[in-house]
């Protein structure tokens, strides 16, 4: 039983590639129809269907695709004149067999959907008989053994159960005859898209490059059709098939591999400040740096192990633009290029749509009619441009058209009917945002909505999916010339590129694809509009919102003259995202935040660091969503002090030291100031104290010798705390040489008195660093 | 062979959900203290229990998730039972705790004031959840009874269930 199920699986996957070839090759062929190459491939294609669904009792399937078979056969002979309307009916027997594969596919079989196929057939009859020609010429150069004439003149519809078998028997036998032959003549033939087992994906994207070259769909790429090509395809590259699955679950054990590295590298750095200049550090250097080579590279291939190339997509697109162009009565060439352009699975998946609506609208609203273009002094003949590149982490895809081009003002003045936005907001939109507004729902320039597109819904579709996929949307378009959508899409979904910022305490990371650039600015570039806080960057209108408002962070500390932008875009939107700090660029894990904390808004899920920390990851979408909500004046919250200190009681001094004698001195020295001081005898107490935040401390005063922390570390640690960079440390200590006060430097200590001192002096340098 | 399997497997699952209705069988369960009273949960849908270590905030959720925590590589949820049952929160101190649940398709972490002890008690010691505890309505999943203290027993499913 295992065994049918297993030869059914590869039937579909096989049937289904090979009808995506079919109509391909099919619509080349209607602009090319002396292409007899072509032709016999096709009816190869048609055939193989023909034989393993047969073997497999799918006997609707059969009988369609036999009747189909009749008319190319017809066709391949020169019987038959495919014209337009031939092939109308070939394409529609064509879906009708893809939709008895989805029915094989879901049910089993292909009778319980009971798609009828008698008129199809009929149909297919009618071409295959309608023109009689006196002599069939078969062409010299054909392949006599693929010509089986008479096998294919059996109608299975009136033969018994019994009859059929043997049928099949007969057939089955055929083709084994067939196929051993075919394949000693590997070279000149294509044997992968008959042999039904050797059905190797891999080969069949390399197969089909050199078959399409054709007229009305040109590849730009020039390597095809050389057959040299053809020849190290067929010698059989070594491939298997292997399940998601399981893809995935690598995925996710280099997942936690490259945290491993990021978490390696993180103790390296460590260890090198402690240990620097000895020996070990030079092998551990190379250690960490050659595991940490591999796992890129590791991670690099399993990646490509998940990578597919974008024909996959694009390939639908040839068939879909020459439906369109019949049904529009329009004349549009499609053009493609880089569809050997590679992404993950996932993505390739996603992308289909977004691209269908786009080409839809393309032909529909961009392309103009015959008569249209003619008058404008353009070629009849509209052209459509789908084109794919890599772009450093992302992926490009391009789709232009020689169109009428969108118009800014017809946008605006739509929106505005709708009331999607105020006659002022339309004044203030540059065209690029009007362009922005095609993507609204229910906004569409059409004046008649056909069944093509017009409804306003396709490019709302784009944009979802696009969001969905960290993607950015841009459109560029001239009034009369045409119009350009590009989508850039990074390449993979589970580890990614991203930046990491600050907000207050907390650490946010941003997807690097979704970030356009940072910028510093001064608080006092911000203004106010309507409540909205915006910055004026190069000759654009940003709206900012701050991170940590967003998010709800405590305030901790104040921020300063300036402050960080992150301008981050996505489709077709910006926005300004005030941050605290700038961490850096990291490559991170994506992992889910888990059922429990699923779905919240603005987060889209979590990484581990290399200090074991987990940050969360802002979903760029949600947060543009959120950012709308906020009304909070950046400029007037950052000028109001935190907490006000007017008297030196306020104040609160730490004094670190492990000597209650030493704390007392010191203590004494700043009574004449007046200030507060609470005590710590040594520096883990100290951390603790500042940790927990219970008192607002101005100043710490540190000994550097002290049991379970000593000084240099307290300040080290003090220092990694944002809030706390400004916090005077000051280390009182007996240590005098100048290697002594370097490291209190390093360590981030901002004064050094050194022991014994007078209490004048030490009251001195209290008050001058709490400015009292 | 699997049906037998099946059997255990299942009598042993009922052994765990529904412990007063085996009169003579003996729960094992893990108490620990919020507050003033004593609570536990089945020892065996106890993954670990950890010792406070740092977590991050997630925002926009309700003020007892704390945040998510990095246990071993994965990203783990903590929800302190302290507020969840509408008392005030405290500091953590050297007995605070973090008992790391595990459910049927849910993993989170609850802190807790501090452990007690393994308990063994018999299923018929335990009685069903009073009417009026309000804050851990839904919750509990009954009382048991004890020499010296009554315990409350926790739901753990319930506890483990998103409830925002």
């Amino acid at each position: 039983m295992e065994d049918i199920q297993e030869i059914l699986e590869d039937f579909l996957v096989e049937a289904f590639e090979l009808i995506e070839q079919l109509d391909q090759n099919l619509v080349e062929l209607e602009s090319n129809p002396d292409d007899l190459e072509l032709l016999n491939s096709i009816f190869r294609v048609a055939h193989t269907i023909k034989g393993s669904s047969s073997f497999l009792n799918f006997d609707v399937l059969t009988g369609l695709t036999h009747h189909m078979e009749d008319v190319l056969n017809k066709a391949r002979h020169g019987e038959l004149k495919l014209s337009h309307e031939v092939m109308d009916v070939v394409l529609e027997s064509i879906d009708l067999m893809k939709s008895l594969l989805h029915a094989i596919r879901d049910n089993g079989n292909d009778t319980s959907v009971g798609i009828d196929i008698t008129d199809i057939c009929r149909r297919l009859d009618i071409i295959s008989n309608g023109e009689e020609v006196s002599a069939p010429v078969t062409p010299a150069q054909m392949d006599p053994v693929e010509t089986p004439m008479d096998e294919d003149n059996v109608d299975y519809s009136k033969l018994s159960d019994k009859e059929v078998e043997e049928e099949i028997e007969r057939l089955l036998k055929m083709r084994k005859e067939e196929d051993r032959q075919r394949k000693s003549q590997a070279a000149v033939s294509t044997p992968a898209s008959t042999n039904v087992a050797s059905s190797v994906q891999e080969d069949k994207y390399e197969e089909e490059e050199p078959k399409v070259a054709a007229a009305s769909v040109k590849r730009a790429a020039p390597e095809s059709s050389t057959p040299a090509k053809k020849d190290a395809s067929s010698s059989m590259e070594q491939t298997i098939r292997v399940e998601v699955k399981r893809l995935d679950h690598l995925m996710n054990l280099i997942g936690e591999l490259v945290l491993g590295k990021n978490r390696l590298l993180k103790i390296y750095d460590d260890v090198e400040e402690r240990y620097e200049g000895e020996k070990f550090l030079e092998e551990l250097n190379q250690v960490v740096s050659s595991i940490s080579l591999v796992t890129t590279d590791l991670q690099i291939a399993v990646m490509k192990t998940r990578m597919l190339p974008i024909a996959k997509v694009f390939n639908k697109f040839p068939r879909m633009v020459r439906d369109l162009s019949r049904e529009l009565g329009k004349q549009i060439e499609l053009e493609i290029s880089g569809e050997e352009t590679e992404l993950d699975k996932s993505i390739v998946e996603e992308i289909g749509d977004p691209l269908v609506h786009i080409i839809r609208n393309s032909c529909d609203h961009g392309i103009e009619d015959i008569a249209t273009r003619r008058a404008k002094g353009k070629p009849e003949t509209g052209l459509i441009q789908l084109k794919a590149y890599n772009e450093g982490n992302n992926i490009v895809i391009e789709i232009t058209d020689d169109g009428k081009g969108l118009d800014p003002d017809l946008l605006r003045s739509k929106a505005i009917e709708k009331g999607m936005i105020t006659e002022r907001e339309a004044d203030g939109m540059s065209d690029k945002e009007a362009y922005a507004l095609i993507f609204k729902p229910s906004l569409s320039t059409a004046k008649v909505v056909t069944n093509v597109s017009g409804r306003g819904v396709g490019m709302d579709v784009v944009k979802t999916n696009i969001e969905k996929l960290n993607g950015i949307i841009d459109v560029d378009s001239e009034l009369g010339q045409g119009t350009v959508i590009r989508l850039k899409i990074p390449l993979t979904l589970a580890i990614i590129q991203a930046l990491l910022v600050g907000a207050q305490e907390e650490y946010y990371a941003i997807p690097l694809a979704s970030v356009l650039e940072t910028v510093r600015i001064p608080l006092d570039e911000i203004y106010t509009i309507e409540g909205k806080n915006v910055l004026r960057l190069r000759d654009e209108v940003l709206s900012l919102v701050r991170l940590s408002d967003i998010f709800g962070v405590k305030q901790v500390y104040e921020g300063g003259e300036h402050t960080y932008v992150v301008v981050i875009g996505l489709a077709e939107s910006k926005l300004g995202v005030v941050v605290d700090m700038l961490v850096g660029q990291e490559e991170i894990v994506i992992k889910s935040l888990g059922d429990y904390l699923q779905g919240i808004e603005g987060i889209a899920g979590a990484t581990i660091r290399g200090d074991g920390r987990v940050t969360l990851i802002v979903d760029v979408a949600a947060l543009m969503n959120l950012a709308k909500g906020i009304n909070v004046d950046i400029r007037a919250s950052a000028e109001t002090v935190v907490k006000a200190k007017t008297v030196p009681s306020d104040y609160v001094v730490l004094v670190v030291d492990d000597s209650a004698m030493d704390r007392n001195i010191m203590k004494k020295s700043m009574e004449p100031i007046g200030v507060k001081t609470i005590e710590a005898s040594n520096g883990q107490e100290a951390l603790n104290m500042i940790k927990s935040s219970e008192h607002s401390i101005d100043a710490v005063l540190i000994d550097i010798e002290m049991p379970r922390m000593d000084g240099y570390t307290l300040a080290g640690e003090i220092r990694k705390y944002s809030k706390y960079k400004n916090l005077p440390l000051i280390a009182v200590t007996s240590r005098t040489s100048k290697s002594d006060r370097l490291r209190g430097v390093e360590s981030g200590m901002s004064e050094y008195i050194t022991k014994p001192y007078s209490p004048e002096y030490l009251e001195s340098v209290v008050r001058k660093n709490i400015k009292l | 062979m699997s049906d037998k399997l099946n059997q255990i497997i299942q009598k042993q699952q009922k052994q765990i959900e529904e412990p007063h209705k085996k009169e003579d069988d003996v729960v094992q369960l893990v108490g620990f203290i919020i507050g003033q009273e004593e609570y536990a949960v089945p020892i065996l849908s106890i993954q670990e229990i950890i010792k406070p270590i740092e977590y991050t905030r997630v925002p926009s959720v309700p003020d007892y998730i704390l945040g998510v925590f990095n246990l071993r590589g994965s990203v783990i949820p903590l929800i302190d039972l302290r507020r969840k049952f509408k008392m005030d929160s405290v500091k953590p101190t050297e007995d605070t705790r973090y008992i790391v649940m595990k459910g049927h398709d849910n993993t989170a972490g609850f802190v807790i004031d501090r452990l007690t002890e393994a308990i063994r008690i018999k299923g018929n010691r335990i009685g069903p959840p009073p009417e009026t505890i309000h804050a851990e309505k839904g919750l509990v999943y009954g009382i048991g009874m004890r020499e010296e203290n009554i315990l409350t027993i926790l739901k753990v499913e319930a506890l483990l269930k998103r409830d925002f």
